[in-house]
């Protein structure tokens, strides 16, 4: 858990006032609808400043329970080539990150003529959570995608975490927008909508005769069925 | 047939690969039933009085040659990293140890997730960052044993110069081995790969012996990460020691307000916790406590989750569960062979009684919830983040464990039931922290290293 205020919303005001604040300075000369626009920005974002604040463990930022992690590291020789070669390979769709469940995303870009990478992770929870579990069940991902870096310890390394925490830069902003659902719960949200419309088509085909069970029911329904649209 | 007998008969030398004469016997050896005991903590601040101390301490830590043989009474040591710095180890030394065991329990608050009403400002003064440099535990079979032990232990500590005593604390189980709620716990004990003893049918296989020695293999195939030189690090291996105070009368107070009748208290209990108060798992006895099985070592933790993967019997999050899913389909890729522990935990205070409630519990109750494993700082971080202040590993999002989380309200807890799932609401932080640490628990031969001042 990623929540260290006993109450979020008091947590929210205190941090919406110093956002405030800030905004005021920075807005000091600006013309006022910039001041304006950003402030709605701010206020938009209110509900969901819930654990924004916090790092992800050692290194990266933390928002509700969804973190990032960006590395830039030096390939050794011919590293782009081989790992461009395993992207086009696999079309990007990598067979063990799938099953790991923790992944948002996964990017890599080669820069300064293919001598350096950025890696990019979005993922829930802390950031070396399951670098042990990674490292016995998918040993040999972890070191096909790594081993072109250089001074790359092996996943299998002790000294793997300090490798890694040594290359993280802190995302200086960083956008969420549903920071508190993990990749599991989207998965069981799409696994609920599927059984949700079922078990809905068959109370429309054979609606409940119980009076509390017709009333829950019209409360699920009215929970579902206006669309709303999407505030961030 | 007490577990510890049950592990002399089965106790095989041709088995043994592991340097047992140099392994600490509180590694290997389990709490006796029933059992009494202390533990003591000490403070150095003077490293020349402290090694030398530790150095006649030594002579009283048996080794596991023969760790499943009959003894009345066992001393086990261990050291913080602010322990090992004032008794003078070099800095390459302490560079070499993993960064959490550095910063020390307290330290680690923020991945630990002991915030709130678990933070150290709460904890007893000889828990404070710092305070706690070395550890000594005894077991004893019954109270006279223990005498003996804990004067030859003090007896030792008078004679020697620049340490202070700074917390002891006794502790103690009659022959349920019941912990503070009532319920026998330290039942699931991994089997130590080379230990000598091998599992039965139908028990969990055995983990290889790195994941609790170091120097050994682990589960990926090589030694996980180990304090330099060898003299320090082999054979040795980590422990973490959390001091709860367990809340009782509010536990008891809440299942009486859920259930209807002593029987549906009994179940609530046994849900949230995954066994009866016999010790007797959910998966085996599914109706009602069995109090024959329970006492069983060869048969209560006999079992699996294969049979219940809806958790119809044990809920997926009973603590338990939790904390051992075994063969339980997890959401998240998870090695559960790395997050194995050797349970050591100690309850202190009164017996449990059904009728204590919380406006009459005087907070006398507890549990040292201690554990060894090479990877302790790392499993009990993960532990608190992933298995027990969250669900999002069984699908329960937010959902934590009912008798060790850290609750926030509406505190829920999750009853799979045909045709519709049960939830209760109100469940409360039942243990709350009062101290803890980091330690390292070295080999016999580390022991004499540090006492003998090894590195000149």
């Amino acid at each position: 858990m990623t929540d260290h205020h006993p109450d979020p919303r008091l947590a929210d005001e205190t941090m919406l006032e110093k956002i405030r604040r800030q905004v005021d300075a920075v807005a000091h000369d600006a013309p006022h609808l910039a001041k304006i626009a950003l402030e709605a920005m701010v206020r938009k974002h209110n509900p969901d400043l819930k654990g924004t604040a916090s790092s992800a463990g050692r290194v990266g930022k933390q928002s509700g329970n969804v973190s990032e992690l960006t590395a830039i590291a030096p390939l050794k020789a011919g590293g782009a080539e081989r790992l461009r070669r395993i992207f086009d390979l696999t079309n990007g769709n990598m067979d063990g990150a799938q099953r790991v469940s923790t992944l948002h995303d996964m990017r890599f870009v080669f820069f300064d003529d293919d001598t350096r990478i950025l890696f990019a992770t979005t993922y829930d929870g802390d950031w070396d959570s399951y670098i042990n579990d990674f490292a016995t069940k998918i040993p040999e991902l972890m070191d096909l995608l790594f081993a072109n870096i250089e001074g790359w310890p092996g996943i299998d390394s002790p000294a793997v975490k300090d490798f890694i925490a040594g290359h993280q830069i802190d995302a200086a902003g960083w956008f969420v927008a549903n920071p508190q659902v993990t990749v599991v719960d989207t998965r069981r949200f799409q696994r609920m909508d599927k059984a949700l419309a079922i078990f809905l088509d068959q109370m429309a085909a054979n609606p409940p005769q119980h009076e509390a069970t017709r009333q829950a029911l019209d409360t699920l329904s009215q929970a579902l069925a206006q669309p709303e649209g999407v505030d961030y | 047939m007490t577990f510890l007998t049950d592990l002399k008969a089965r106790f095989a030398r041709e088995h043994v690969t592991l340097a047992l004469d140099d392994i600490q016997a509180l590694i290997l050896r389990s709490r006796p039933e029933p059992y009494v005991g202390v533990h003591a903590m000490l403070h150095v601040d003077e490293a020349e009085g402290g090694r030398a101390l530790l150095l006649r301490m030594a002579e009283h830590v048996p080794s596991a040659a023969g760790w499943t043989d009959d003894r009345d009474a066992w001393m086990g040591v261990a050291i913080s990293f602010q322990g090992l710095k004032a008794l003078g180890v070099p800095e390459s030394s302490l560079a070499s140890f993993p960064l959490p065991f550095q910063q020390g329990m307290a330290g680690r608050a923020e991945q630990l997730r002991d915030v709130g009403g678990n933070a150290s400002e709460h904890w007893d003064e000889a828990f404070q960052p710092g305070t706690c440099h070395v550890a000594l535990t005894i077991y004893a079979r019954d109270e006279a044993a223990l005498k003996v032990a804990l004067d030859q232990a003090m007896g030792e500590l008078e004679r020697s110069s620049g340490v202070t005593l700074v917390g002891q604390h006794a502790f103690g189980a009659d022959a349920d081995a019941k912990n503070p709620f009532g319920f026998r716990d330290s039942i699931s004990q991994p089997f130590v790969a080379g230990s000598g003893v091998e599992p039965l049918a139908g028990q969990e296989r055995s983990i290889a012996a790195g994941e609790f020695i170091l120097g050994e293999n682990s589960e990926t195939g090589k030694p996980v990460a180990m304090p330099e030189p060898p003299e320090l690090g082999r054979n040795g291996s980590f422990v973490v020691l959390r001091k709860y105070e367990s809340k009782v009368g509010a536990f008891n107070d809440y299942i009486r307000s859920q259930a209807g009748d002593e029987a549906a208290e009994e179940l609530l209990g046994a849900k949230m916790v995954g066994r009866w108060r016999s010790g007797a798992p959910l998966t085996l006895a599914p109706e009602r406590d069995d109090p024959a099985l329970g006492a069983d070592p060869a048969r209560n933790n006999g079992f699996d989750f294969s049979k219940d993967p809806r958790g119809l019997m044990c809920p997926h999050a009973a603590h338990m569960r939790r904390l051992n899913p075994r063969d339980s389909q997890l959401t998240i890729m998870t090695d559960v062979n790395i997050h194995r522990i050797i349970r050591r935990s100690s309850t202190f205070g009164p017996k449990w009684n059904r009728s204590l409630s919380a406006k009459d519990d005087k907070g006398e109750r507890g549990i040292f919830f201690i554990f060894i494993s090479a990877r302790a700082y790392d499993t009990i971080e993960f532990f608190q983040q992933e298995w027990i202040n969250r669900g999002n590993f069984i699908d329960l999002a937010e959902e934590r464990d009912p008798v060790v989380g850290l609750q926030e309200p509406p505190g829920t807890f999750t009853m799979p039931q045909v045709p519709v799932r049960k939830r209760v609401d109100g469940v409360g932080t039942f243990n709350q922290l009062r101290g803890g640490e980091y330690l390292f628990m070295p080999s016999l031969g580390a022991l004499r290293w540090i006492g003998g001042a090894g590195w000149r």
